[in-house]
């Protein structure tokens, strides 16, 4: 249960996969470990984000509001990063994340990403190389779609 | 004011004085005495003839005669001695009297000041010319008469009987006192001129000082300490150099007076000695002469310190009144006096205004020609911004500035002339920057209806004394123990009836919910009643139990159960399960205490602490490996500072190259220090097995049981069946702590403590413990927003009929609160609102536009702002 583990699992999260272990230990430990019991919501759908998960333990589902009540469109588990857009900017939930299960994440927040990122600029390259690489993805992406 | 020190001094201490004076003219018989024996016992019992004598009836020998006339001697210097220390005493008595009613007369004009009159002089200034300016005024004033006759007579008595002895011999003993009298006032001239000076600079000093107490957040955030810092040295320079021109002076004054005191004994010696040869003086003469001399010496001394003393303290008298003795200050009867019904009655009527002018110290606050007038229960409001007279409008309207010209009544009576009982009972003003009192909120609010007393404490022991006291010294006879709370003016019968009824007005503006939290924060009194102790058991075991039954809610808090490891707190609180007794000491330091240390020696699990202890440095070290001193993700971490981080490194090198063995004692207890403080669900280190952790839990028991009854008072300990002195209310009420490993559990925590004081009754308390929250000096803790809220709050409690608020209502979201407020507590009663623009007051019967101290426009709102 110690950093060790959750590192291993940091690894695995693809916006974080360039970043070297000793960075990720760092950003392991001024992260919280918090525990969900099945049921409780690890987000709403509109409030500010302020903070990532990363699902240690259990899985999640993805509720979106309609107007015929909350419909759920996927669902999270081990491993999977949980609103990770929160910690790069300003921007309200798009879903509603409930524990399905009792459940075990690392809660990323915003001001402690941020002071990583401030401190190792190396680290902030790495995001920002990932980033790159998801935008060309979706670019290829809306390009298949279009023709 | 009397404008000289002995006009003070005879006005108020005249019989003293006289008293004084007589005991001294007892002393100077006995004295004389003291000098004529000696000359008996040398020239009739040493050397005389003819024994035995009769005296007193009997026949002396001559041995037995010496003895006689010794110990006559002895009585007359225990009477001489005891005359001496009765009017010492009453010396002191008096000057402490005096000093006592020079500093309530000084601080009494402070509060008839106008308050132009505060621009121009700070407290700076004031505080030191009341408390130590005035201090050696008191030692003088007992002086005053007393000294100067009893030294003078005293000189006089040696004189005579000097002069008495042989003519010459006088002559010889007053020669120079000519050229004393000559140049020690030349001297002395300087020496004052320069005093008046230093005190000057000392105020500036204290002046300069007060100032950089109260500005120093500008201090920091401008990086002007350097500045304040010369600024002070330059003062202090100026007042090095005046001491010294003083002190030289002074001392020379000294120089000349021992020499000529000591050149005077050449010419008793020579002459004196001349004579007795010659036999036209008697040896016993000389000697009772020359010892006669050594004592002239005394009083003379004492004389020319009386003459500078006279001098310094007669410049500082009028320094300090000078200050005091302003001609535009209230008349005394504007605080002294007490309400009639006739002026009461007179306050609801109409407010009238007829030409009213007032100039103030600068551009923008000045009244022209004010004609206005504002009948009972309107509500107006005066528009203007910075500058256009409105502020100096509602200060003059609730009695605090006066016209220049013009008149300003209400009811027909002149404002001016009203006492400050009847505006303080009928009008309530608050400023755009209320004052907030150090001390509880309480007592803020209460502040408001603390007129006059309104009954006499009786248990007091030295009641009459002080009374006495204060009588003879033209203090006031109230004292502070008082109940001073006129329930009667806030509408209520009982002190418990006043807090509902603050709290209800509190609850209105809004601050109910802060007052509440700042009791839930609060500790309890000492002295809890067993009613509310039980109270809280009962709600704190409710609590246990509901959470139980949630698991959604039970795995927020993490409870403190005595066989149980709570990952939340810290190792420190784990093992003793109790925090020090006294609250300043913060976890980490448990370790430096003496019974603590006592206990892991004993107990064998110090090095368990070590051990833990390097194991949390060396995963903080790898983990910080790549960081510099200033990080700030390395600052948000409470376990180690940067530089406690290079320290570590240190021990954690040394104890891994030679062992945890080869540590000093000192570096094994910094490494305890750091377990004690690792809270393992916030830190994660890992460091923490679950043996550890139930090897920990299992040392409590032994921990409590290594300390006699007489050191547990020294913990509080964790015990679910009693109130734990050092939590807060909330803290005791959930006895356990937000989880850290879960989301919104302070939140969780907070509702629940909500609900569950609710259910038990316990919220008002807790609203009570709320209003004892200490505000800080000057209500520093509390935010600009609290503190008009409270003086909102104050201004209701007393219900007025007129209330004057100047900038309160400043366009947030708050306004309407208030708002509602005040139109339901001042219901058909005035209400004058100073506001910047006409659309922050609303609902008005009339709104009155200024610009430039002019009233420019008048009228019903409507009309008003369809031209605006």
């Amino acid at each position: 249960m110690g950093l060790n583990t959750e590192v291993e699992t940091l690894k695995k999260v693809p916006l974080f996969k360039g970043i070297e272990a000793a960075k990720l230990k760092l950003l392991a430990f001024i992260s919280d470990r918090l525990f969900f019991t099945q049921g409780e919501h690890l987000c709403d759908q509109g409030e500010t984000g302020d903070a990532a998960y990363i699902i240690l333990d259990g899985t999640a589902d993805v509720l979106v509001d309609t107007p015929d009540g909350p419909v759920k469109v996927a669902d999270f588990t081990v491993n999977d990063i949980v609103g990770e857009i929160a910690i790069l900017c300003d921007v309200p939930r798009t879903a509603t994340i409930v524990a399905a299960t009792d459940l075990e994440a690392l809660a990323i927040s915003k001001d402690n990403f941020l002071k990583l990122l401030r401190e190792f600029p190396d680290v902030s390259l790495e995001v920002m190389r990932e980033l790159g690489q998801r935008l060309d993805r979706m670019n290829k992406e809306l390009t298949l779609l279009k023709s | 004011m009397e404008k000289s020190l002995f006009q003070f001094v005879w006005r108020y201490s005249r019989t003293q004085q006289i008293i004084l004076f007589l005991i001294t003219l007892l002393s100077f018989p006995i004295l004389y005495y003291t000098l004529e024996l000696p000359k008996l016992i040398v020239n009739d019992a040493i050397s005389g003839k003819n024994f035995p004598r009769s005296l007193l009836g009997a026949e002396w020998g001559q041995i037995d005669y010496l003895l006689l006339l010794c110990f006559s001697f002895l009585g007359l210097v225990v009477i001489n001695n005891a005359v001496k220390y009765v009017l010492n005493v009453y010396r002191g008595l008096v000057g402490e009297r005096m000093l006592r009613r020079l500093r309530y007369d000084l601080y009494k004009r402070v509060l008839l000041f106008r308050l132009p009159r505060f621009r121009k002089m700070s407290s700076g200034e004031i505080i030191p010319m009341i408390t130590s300016e005035v201090e050696p005024l008191g030692g003088f004033i007992g002086d005053a008469v007393a000294l100067p006759a009893f030294q003078g007579g005293q000189l006089l008595v040696y004189l005579v009987f000097i002069f008495v002895q042989d003519p010459l011999l006088g002559v010889a003993a007053i020669t120079f006192y000519p050229v004393q009298g000559y140049i020690i006032p030349k001297l002395q001239k300087r020496v004052n001129m320069l005093n008046k000076e230093r005190v000057r600079n000392v105020r500036r000093i204290s002046d300069r000082i007060g100032e950089s107490v109260q500005g120093i957040t500008e201090i920091h955030a401008n990086d002007t300490a350097q500045w304040h810092l010369a600024e002070l040295t330059d003062r202090l320079h100026a007042n090095f150099t005046i001491r010294f021109a003083v002190f030289r002076r002074k001392f020379m004054i000294k120089f000349i007076n021992n020499f000529i005191n000591q050149l005077t004994p050449f010419f008793f010696y020579s002459i004196g000695g001349y004579l007795v040869i010659k036999g036209d003086v008697s040896f016993g003469a000389l000697v009772a002469v020359l010892a006669a001399y050594k004592d002239l010496a005394g009083p003379w001394k004492e004389l020319l310190g009386y003459y500078q003393n006279q001098a310094d303290v007669r410049i500082k008298y009028e320094a300090i009144v000078e200050n005091f003795d302003i001609p535009d200050l209230y008349p005394d009867t504007r605080i002294s006096t007490e309400p009639t019904e006739d002026l009461l009655s007179a306050m609801a009527g109409q407010m009238k205004l007829d030409h009213v002018t007032y100039v103030g110290d600068s551009a923008g606050q000045e009244l022209s020609a004010i004609t206005l007038s504002i009948d009972p229960g309107e509500t107006v409001a005066l528009v203007g911004g910075d500058g256009s007279g409105r502020t100096e409008l509602a200060a003059m309207l609730a009695g605090l500035l006066s016209p220049k010209s013009g008149r300003l009544t209400v009811g027909g009576k002149n404002l001016e002339e009203m006492p400050e009982s009847v505006i303080g009972q009928k009008v309530a003003y608050i400023g755009p920057s209320p004052q907030i009192f150090s001390g509880t909120i309480r007592s803020n609010l209460r502040y408001s209806i603390r007129n006059r007393p309104i009954s006499t404490p009786e248990a007091l022991d030295d009641l009459a004394d002080r009374m006495r006291e204060a009588e003879l010294t033209g203090n006031t006879p109230y004292v502070i123990e008082a109940i001073w709370e006129n329930y009667q003016a806030a509408g209520v019968a009982t002190p418990e009836e006043l807090d509902t009824r603050a709290v209800e007005l509190l609850n209105h503006v809004g601050l109910g919910d802060d007052i509440y939290q700042m009791g839930l924060r609060s500790r309890f009194p000492e002295n809890l009643d067993e009613k509310t102790q039980n109270a809280i058991l009962m709600a704190r075991n409710k609590l246990f139990d509901d959470v139980q039954a949630n698991r959604n809610l039970s795995s927020k808090i993490a409870f403190w159960i005595r066989d149980a490891f709570n990952p939340t707190a810290t190792l420190a609180e784990n093992l003793l399960f109790a925090t020090s007794a006294d609250r300043h000491t913060e976890v980490g330091m448990l370790s430096e205490n003496d019974h603590v240390r006592a206990f892991l020696n004993q107990s064998g699990c110090r090095k368990l602490f070590v051990e833990i202890g390097i194991a949390v440095a060396d995963a903080i070290i790898e983990l910080f490996s790549d960081i510099d001193g200033d990080s700030a993700i390395l600052e948000s971490l409470d376990l180690m500072t940067a530089t406690e981080l290079v320290e570590y490194r240190n021990l954690v090198a040394k104890a891994h190259s030679q062992g945890a063995e080869a540590l000093e004692r000192w570096e094994t207890r910094r490494f305890i220090a750091l377990a004690f403080r690792l809270s393992p669900a916030r830190h994660r280190l890992g460091v923490l097995s679950d043996e550890r952790a139930a090897q920990i839990v299992s040392l409590r028991e032994a921990f409590r049981r290594s300390l006699s009854e007489e050191d547990r008072k020294d913990f509080a300990f964790f015990d679910r069946d009693a109130v734990h002195p050092y939590f807060s209310i909330s803290e005791n009420l959930v006895f356990g702590l937000p989880r850290a490993d879960r989301r919104g559990s302070q939140e969780a925590v907070a509702r629940l403590v909500s609900d569950i004081s609710e259910e038990v009754g316990l919220t008002a308390y807790i609203m009570q413990a709320g209003l004892d929250f200490d505000v800080g000096v000057m209500g520093s803790v509390l935010s600009v927003g609290q503190r008009r809220k409270i003086a909102l709050v104050r201004a209701l409690l007393k219900q007025p009929t007129i209330l004057i608020a100047d900038d309160l209502l400043q366009g947030t979201s708050e306004d309407q609160v208030t708002h509602a407020l005040v139109e339901q507590a001042m219901a058909n009663k005035t209400v004058i609102w100073g506001v910047n623009r006409p659309d922050l007051a609303p609902n008005c019967d009339k709104l009155h536009i200024m610009q430039s101290g002019r009233i420019v426009q008048s009228g019903a709102p409507q009309d008003i702002l369809e031209t605006v």
